[in-house]
């Protein structure tokens, strides 16, 4: 292939939260011109038994922006080696090996957002939405002394969901954590969210 | 979450669901290329009545045998059809579950090893009556039938 | 020179919905009308062919193989081969094919009872044409067991649902406002095996509380 003019491109990291794993480095740098830039991956399979094989990633190869997301790209929970060379029209770059291989067991789970709201008695739970890969665990009790804290996991994300029916007069709180069972790995709880009921008393 | 339980073999972080989408993403593209269609190499009799003890002790042999052999040998195919991301996802999972299975080596164990022992031998067996392409082809295309089978202990 | 008669065949391939098996075939709009197909099947890793009773020198495009296709155990192929009135013939294979992995599930049948605070709902069994040895219809249910799900919305006002997932078949959305109208979803859902139904939809009113008047 064309001669190794081109630098290759320099620090290379994963930033993954959620289950969304992006790929940076540092963009290579020709005045007036645009530098495209290939991604190949490897997962533990490949590396072990195979290892001169390299997979194009699935959306970037090429791309122009210093950046690929490559969730798509890693599908089990192993070690993945990524590697990263710049093209400008027939030169290319040598390849660039991100240092540590990337394991999707490391992405930082954040806690989900939610929207509390009541509609009557009904307490409604929103919950982000954030994939098919993430079940939520949800909390809620009645705000009261020795209150018995009830548990539900939701799924999926992004649409209101009745949670409880609640007493007239009384207050309830809410709280809620992910769960990814590819990683087996729990999110933090977020904070909790109470709502109160109006006062009205049933008909008898 | 769910897992897979071999007898006393736990194995969590594989989504069954995901290895199904891979494996049906290339099904018809792979089985197409398997003619003989009169050969089935995991056959009912193998699977069938597969105690949990000798659970364990058998899907290893397979899980080595097709990462061994198998996957090693068809890489070539899977450029050649596009096939790529499924054949890694399913390699990769498949090599997760085989690290994370611990078959016992006890003495008392070694009846129960040694029937496992058979079944596999009885599909490698198959495999080496074809020619070498069609048996990595057909037994490439037959990882329904594997999947079929891991999905009994998938809980 | 090979001719090719790939007009008189095409797109040979199983249709499976709760396991009813339909082999279709098409050909293409120009050929002759008086094409006649013959019928094949077998399980996957034995020799012989059999010939489909009922399927042979047909001039529809379409042929049920439920039963003999009905093993969930098996894979199978099945291949048609066409004559036309000037004697070109064409025969194709479908793909292999397994009714557990291929099927697709079809709404559920449920009864929605609308209450004052309330709405019951009751899945009924969804049937297949599958036959025991003892000649009973297997359900949906039978053949996935604990893999099988439901999952109920109601839909409150277009802002909100109500979800209920479950193995039973009875479901109480309690809590409601009567006199209200309210819409009901049911699918069947078999997630290991990623299959989802179409929904059974119900629109209901639940009663008007009296109480007062």
């Amino acid at each position: 292939d064309g001669a190794a003019v081109l630098p290759a491109p320099q620090n290379l990291s994963v930033q993954s939260t959620n289950m969304k794993h992006v790929l940076t480095w540092s963009p290579v740098m020709v005045p007036e011109e645009t530098v495209y830039y290939s991604v190949e991956y490897q997962g533990e399979y490949e590396s072990l038994y195979m290892s001169h094989i390299w997979i194009p990633s699935s959306w970037c190869s090429p791309t122009a922006g210093p950046e690929c997301d490559i969730t798509d790209d890693i599908t089990a929970t192993v070690p993945y080696s990524l590697r990263v060379r710049a093209t400008l029209g027939s030169q290319t770059s040598a390849w660039s090996t991100l240092k540590h291989p990337f394991n999707r067991n490391s992405t930082i789970l954040t806690p989900p957002g939610m929207e509390v709201t009541k509609d009557g008695f009904h307490l409604v739970i929103k919950l982000e939405d954030l994939g098919p890969q993430f079940e939520f665990f949800v909390a809620y009790w009645r705000r009261e002394p020795g209150a018995k804290e009830h548990i539900k996991m939701v799924r999926p994300g992004g649409i209101p969901m009745h949670l409880e029916t609640m007493d007239p007069g009384a207050t309830y709180c809410v709280k809620a954590r992910t769960f990814v069972k590819a990683i087996g790995r729990y999110s933090a709880f977020s904070q909790a969210e109470c709502v109160k009921v109006q006062g009205e008393s049933l008909p008898l | 979450g769910q897992e897979f339980r071999f007898g006393p073999c736990r194995v969590e972080g594989v989504v069954l669901q995901e290895l199904w989408e891979a494996f049906w993403d290339m099904k018809d593209v792979v089985q197409a290329q398997d003619n003989v269609t009169s050969v089935r190499l995991l056959r009912k009799e193998i699977l069938q009545n597969v105690s949990e003890a000798e659970s364990c002790y058998f899907i290893h042999s397979l899980l080595k045998f097709y990462l061994n052999t198998i996957f090693k040998n068809y890489h070539a195919k899977a450029v050649k059809f596009r096939i790529l991301r499924s054949f890694s996802t399913l390699a990769n999972n498949f090599a997760v579950i085989m690290s994370k299975l611990r078959p016992r080596q006890e003495n008392e164990m070694f009846s129960i090893s040694e029937n496992a022992r058979r079944r596999f031998l009885l599909f490698q067996g198959a495999f080496k009556q074809l020619d070498r392409e069609a048996a990595l082809t057909k037994a490439f295309g037959e990882m329904d039938i594997l999947l079929t089978w891991m999905q009994k202990f998938y809980q | 020179i090979a001719e090719d008669n790939s007009d008189l065949l095409q797109h040979v391939k199983f249709q499976s919905s709760n396991f009813e098996n339909i082999l279709t075939w098409d050909s293409r709009p120009d050929s002759s009308p008086d094409t006649i197909y013959s019928v094949q099947y077998k399980k996957y890793g034995e020799r012989e062919w059999l010939a489909k009773e009922g399927c042979q020198q047909i001039t529809r495009k379409s042929c049920n193989l439920t039963v003999e296709t009905g093993n969930l155990t098996e894979l199978y192929y099945a291949r048609v081969t066409a004559i036309d009135a000037g004697g070109r013939s064409a025969t194709k294979r479908t793909d292999r094919f397994s009714s557990l992995q291929h099927t697709t599930i079809k709404p559920p049948d449920v009864t929605c009872i609308p209450k004052m605070r309330s709405i019951q709902m009751i899945v009924h069994p969804s049937y297949t044409p599958i036959r025991t040895g003892n000649g009973h219809l297997l359900t949906l249910e039978d053949i996935f067991q604990d893999l099988l799900f439901y999952r109920l919305e109601l839909h409150i006002n277009d802002t909100y649902q109500m979800h209920l997932v479950g193995k039973k078949r009875e479901f109480e959305f309690i809590g409601l406002t009567p006199d209200t109208e309210f819409l009901g979803t049911t699918v069947i859902f078999v997630p290991t095996w990623s299959k989802e139904s179409a929904p059974y939809m119900c629109r209901v009113k639940t009663l008007p509380d009296l109480t007062w008047t």
